[in-house]
């Protein structure tokens, strides 16, 4: 829907409020890129800035919030307009907390910058953060440019996203058996992945509220899932 | 579509009550309304939305005939309730307006008292034996009217004295004696304020449970709240007709959107 509204402050305070989103969107992707990095380079300083940047991303949620319930008293939006109104208020929580995992991504820097290096995992856990931010990158072009087809290519492309993760528990697994000196470091870059990994899950999300903004409707549950760490024992 | 309010509303909405094949209709060379074929539920609210001229008061008007009363106005195609074709000649057009009252956008009370107003449909229609049975009459109206608790100590008090809302609500009172099976209002709540407005709709959505309820409004707000069905009428035509929960969520079509969204008519 192209067409503007008669009235055009009701585009305007549609358009505010998509344009804090996606302003938050950006922010949160740095913060995913940056946190990944602080924590694979033990850059306690770039950690540092991590964490204080989620408090920018928090205050836009809030404000986002505001502004979208003072759309929904004032306005009355109903059908692609109300899809818009509900839509900026759940990606904004989504990105809410992928703004948090990043957060806690950076939180570990420190402690892991003290304990003895594991190589090995940092390449894979930074590569899996890039797919994700990629992912985020996509929904929110997806959402601007209101293209489901896209969205959709985000929501299938979280199996991989999944099987980084799956490959990474494995890897964890070997490493705490080979040394037990690994553990308490192997112990916090489990975290991580799996914090990335649920950065992913939410951005899946994301990706079927911008399906449900362009079509009206949900997608029907498609998607292939491979968490199978909750098979895997270190036994065998 | 999966919503609370539909589920609980679907219970009674499989009777057709008034069915409208083809219609049309010409004001001179004027075609007004296009092509209309509608099935309007009983026991079901419908409301008929679109922007000023695009025909729903025109078709409102069709389902009682009141377009009879219009000289160049021809109108042309079926439409039957239940079952029974309402232009046929052996239709009284009297008998049938009994059968579907109509309330209007003004609230037009009779310079009669409240008592008069509510009794003059079933007196006409022969519809007492005596006072007692059209005392009774009056009162069922008056409360289905949802205003009989404000006026059973002044039944003899002019109906124009009442404030706007009141009037209104005598009004839909009056359609309501004679005890039809439909109910057309025009606008009923456009010179209302919201208060009066807030109780007309509740008396609609209490009417529901008797009558079949058609609704014309300009207010999209109104017609989500009181309808269970809404048919959306663009340039004479009927572009859209479905659970209002889907054309306010979802319609199918672009105009509807437009319309429905305020982005023109």
């Amino acid at each position: 829907m192209n067409q503007e509204h008669i009235s055009s402050a009701f585009d305007r305070d549609l358009e505010a409020i998509q344009a804090l989103m996606v302003k938050m969107g950006g922010l949160v992707e740095a913060a995913i890129l940056d946190g990944s990095k602080a924590v694979t380079t033990r850059d306690v300083e770039l950690a540092e800035n991590v964490r204080k940047g989620d408090k920018v991303i928090d205050d836009l949620e809030e404000r986002i919030n505001e502004e979208a319930a003072r759309t929904i008293a004032l306005r009355a939006p109903v059908s692609s307009d109300l899809r818009v109104v509900l839509s900026v208020l759940k990606l904004s929580a989504s990105l809410e907390r992928i703004g948090d995992y990043a957060r806690n991504l950076a939180k570990r820097t420190e402690v892991l910058a003290e304990l003895r290096p594991v190589s090995g995992p940092d390449k894979a856990l930074k590569r899996m953060a890039k797919e994700v931010q990629r992912m985020l990158k996509d929904t929110l072009d997806a959402y601007v440019r209101r293209d489901a087809a896209l969205a959709e290519d985000v929501r299938q492309r979280d199996e991989e996203v999944d099987e980084m993760y799956n490959a990474l528990f494995r890897e964890f697994l070997t490493f705490m058996m080979e040394d037990p000196r690994n553990i308490t470091a192997c112990m916090h870059l489990h975290f991580i992945a799996k914090n990335v990994e649920r950065m992913g899950d939410l951005v899946t999300n994301m990706a079927e509220q911008v399906i449900y903004v362009v079509t009206g409707e949900m997608p029907d549950d498609g998607r292939p899932k491979s968490d199978e760490t909750a098979f895997i024992s270190g036994e065998t | 579509m999966n919503d609370m309010r539909l589920i609980e509303r679907a219970v009674d909405m499989d009777d057709i009550k008034i069915s409208a094949r083809d219609v049309q209709v010409y004001y001179g060379d004027n075609h007004a309304i296009k092509d209309v074929n509608v099935d309007i539920q009983d026991k079901t609210v419908t409301a008929f939305i679109g922007p000023s001229g695009c025909g729903k008061s025109t078709f409102l008007r069709c389902l009682n005939r009141m377009n009879d009363t219009i000289d160049i106005c021809r109108v042309e195609g079926d439409i039957h309730l239940d079952g029974e074709d309402i232009n046929d000649k052996r239709v009284d057009p009297v008998q049938l307006r009994a059968k579907v009252g109509m309330v209007f956008q003004k609230p037009n009370p009779f310079p009669k008292s409240i008592y008069d107003n509510a009794a003059y449909g079933p007196k006409i229609h022969g519809m007492a034996k005596n006072k007692a049975e059209l005392d009774e009459i009056v009162e069922r109206a008056l409360r289905r009217g949802a205003i009989w608790d404000e006026v059973k100590d002044r039944l003899d008090a002019p109906g124009t004295g009442l404030s706007g809302g009141q009037q209104q609500r005598l009004c839909i009172a009056r359609a309501v004696a004679t005890e039809p099976e439909v109910l057309l209002m025009d606008e009923p709540c456009s010179a209302l304020d919201p208060i009066a407005t807030a109780q007309v709709e509740e008396l609609i959505d209490e009417l529901r449970q008797n009558y079949s309820v058609v609704i014309v409004t300009h207010s999209m707000q109104q017609a989500a709240r009181v309808s269970q069905k809404t048919a959306f009428f663009h340039l004479g035509n009927l572009v859209e007709y479905d659970e209002t929960g889907k054309i306010f969520t979802n319609p199918e079509d672009e105009r509807t959107e437009s319309y429905i969204t305020g982005r023109i008519g």
